[in-house]
């Protein structure tokens, strides 16, 4: 069942428990990524992240577990090879470089949910697994392994491309969201079908939970269709109410990022099924204008009818969506508009762009997307 | 008994520096069963022939009195092959193939002929062959469909960095020495050319092994004076679906090579 957060005052007021939080670390000044992407050379001079350790009780008699010298991490060592698993059984997150090293504690999280979940089903490969795709020449192949290794990065899964596009690749990887800093890469990705976002960093990062990971949606032409956006800017607000109610009972057709919400859900249903609803530590979020009392009745209603479950959705109403998300600290936030992405950026929020639908026609300084 | 013919419509390369690729008859050509005395249609090896043919393109591009290049011979390795010595060389000239010398050998002498002629690389289509030239120590690939779908205008060639962690499926030591000078002598070739826009490109894969066994891979390469272009680390995840866009026209693994394991 959908949880849903219609009191305004109720969503606004610190109703986010009070969870452990990294220290940030990270004093980068950057802004957009969008430039062309390049193993960014200069990160060899920053400090080495925390070691963190994380522990995985795994009783099984057959696997052993080492502790590599390098990464300090506690991987499954299975006859001779180490363990990993199945591109389509995992829950597969390509990065480009860029975002590898700018995505720190992101990957924190998705290693601290992998630990859970092993400790849970020990034999399953149904975990997270985030692999380089890059279009690096591998001539810094071994300057960008040795740089992970410095950073403790919990990455063994790449392709450098030498020049050629990563896009096939990322089919070849059963890719479940593709994040990268080149908007033309992320473009040619959603055309394939592949869900995809351009990372947007902000100055200065809020801190985020390291125990849980937190990921918000925003709902039109994200994980629906912007179908409705498009009366929108067509016909305006009046019309856009009228039509969705009219289309109240009719399910809205999915969009980009449905699959990966999907693909969280999956991993979710598993952790409630050992009882452990309250303490999961994976948690989505709806961030969305629609207004709770009319226009979002039908997004709700789509989810039930996919069978996704979105832990809290929070209806704005049109009012600005960066102290909302303030609260909130996921570790990703995904829109389809600009407008929201640097909102959310400049809240400290890592946002990711999704250049889908009516939205991007707009935008001049961008090419139009492929409609889907 | 074993006839050599000089190809006269090609300039012939320095015996002492040129790298020797032999290629069969059977890879190069197709021979249909109504031919008769028609020229040959293309066989699978046809990309590659030409691919091998544009790096010396660049090669002289770079340096007209260069002497490191590849010598191309076909090599016939059985009797109704060694029989068809004019089809064989009418088909080379009409497509204009670079193609220095033929060799019409049978299966009985065509190992004789890759010795006399320092072959360092030999193609073919055929399984036993490749067994038996590896056993002299001569890198052999085998090709088949997947070749003939390659690129025509670059070199395509794959490091497999699994090698050193599965010693019981390794190569023959004669083998070994040959395929490490033999990409020594690529490498060679490779630094004449810059970055990108490359005729010849290497690509390593490595199938088992996280990180740390890529990056061993790339070092010792490294050290051998190749330095790769493409790199993949699939730490397990099946080699089919990335081999399929990678595209290489062979593997070298030290020995017996083929794109299928």
């Amino acid at each position: 069942m959908v949880k849903m957060s219609l009191d305004p005052v109720q969503v606004m007021s610190g109703q986010v428990k009070e969870l452990k939080v990294a220290t940030s670390s990270n004093g980068d000044s950057r802004g957009s990524w969008e430039e062309k992407e390049e193993f960014d050379q200069d990160h060899l001079a920053s400090p080495p992240s925390q070691n963190q350790h994380i522990t995985t009780a795994l009783p099984s008699l057959v696997h052993m577990e080492y502790t590599s010298k390098v990464t300090g991490r506690r991987a499954r060592k299975v006859e001779g090879g180490v363990f990993f698993p199945k591109p389509e059984n995992a829950v597969t997150v390509a990065v480009s470089s860029r975002v590898l090293f700018r995505t720190e504690r992101e990957q924190k999280a998705l290693e601290t949910v992998n630990a859970r979940l092993r400790e849970l089903y020990p034999q399953s490969e149904e975990l997270f697994d985030i692999v380089l795709v890059t279009y690096n020449h591998a001539h810094v192949g071994i300057r960008l392994i040795n740089t992970i290794n410095h950073h403790n990065l919990f990455i063994e899964r790449f392709c450098m491309t030498g020049g050629s596009s990563p896009i096939g690749y990322l089919k070849a990887w059963h890719t479940n969201l593709y994040l990268s800093a080149d908007s033309e890469k992320v473009r040619e990705a959603l055309a394939e079908g592949i869900a995809a976002a351009t990372m947007f960093m902000p100055e200065k990062l809020t801190e985020v939970s390291e125990s849980q990971l937190r990921v918000a949606f925003d709902g039109d032409a994200v994980l629906f269709s912007d179908e409705s956006e498009r009366i929108f800017k067509a016909h305006g607000l009046d019309k856009f109410f009228e039509h969705e109610k009219d289309n109240e009972d009719t399910l809205l057709d999915h969009g980009p990022l449905k699959g990966f919400l999907e693909a969280l859900g999956k991993l979710q249903k598993k952790f409630y099924a050992k009882g452990q609803r309250l303490d999961c530590p994976i948690r989505t979020y709806l961030v969305t204008a629609r207004s709770a009392a009319s226009s979002g009745i039908r997004a709700l209603k789509t989810l039930r009818a996919w069978g996704l479950e979105i832990d809290e959705a929070l209806f704005l109403a049109g009012a600005p969506k960066g102290p909302m998300l303030e609260k909130i600290r996921p570790h990703i936030y995904f829109d389809d508009q600009m407008f929201h992405v640097e909102g959310a950026a400049e809240m400290g929020t890592i946002a990711a762009h999704v250049p889908y639908g009516i939205a991007q026609k707009h935008n001049p300084k961008q090419k139009t997307s492929v409609a889907k | 008994m074993v006839s050599t013919i000089q190809n006269t419509d090609v300039k012939q390369k320095d015996a002492d520096h040129a790298v020797v690729v032999a290629i069969t008859s059977h890879a190069a050509f197709e021979s249909g069963a109504d031919d008769g005395d028609a020229v040959y249609r293309e066989g699978v090896a046809f990309p590659l022939l030409q691919a091998l043919q544009k790096v010396n393109e660049r090669l002289l591009e770079e340096n007209p009195a260069e002497s490191l290049l590849f010598d191309v011979i076909l090599i016939t390795t059985d009797s109704q092959q060694q029989q068809q010595s004019s089809r064989v060389i009418s088909s080379t000239r009409h497509y204009g193939l670079e193609v220095s010398r033929f060799c019409f050998s049978s299966e009985e002498d065509f190992i004789e002929s890759l010795q006399k002629n320092n072959v360092k690389l030999f193609l073919t289509t055929d399984t036993n062959e490749v067994t038996q030239a590896s056993q002299t120590g001569v890198v052999s690939v085998l090709l088949d469909q997947q070749t003939a779908v390659c690129s025509s205008e670059q070199l395509r060639v794959m490091f497999c960095g699994d090698a050193v962690i599965r010693p019981d499926t390794g190569p023959m030591p004669l083998t070994r020495q040959a395929a490490q000078s033999f990409s020594t002598q690529l490498g060679e070739m490779r630094q004449k050319f810059g970055m990108f826009d490359s005729p010849l490109s290497f690509i390593l894969v490595t199938s088992h092994g996280g990180r740390e066994s890529c990056r061993g891979a790339l070092q010792m390469l490294r050290s051998r004076g190749v330095s790769v272009d493409e790199a993949y680390c699939l730490a397990g995840a099946p080699r089919g679906p990335m081999l399929s866009l990678v595209q290489p026209h062979f593997l070298l693994r030290d020995g017996y090579s083929s794109l299928e394991e």
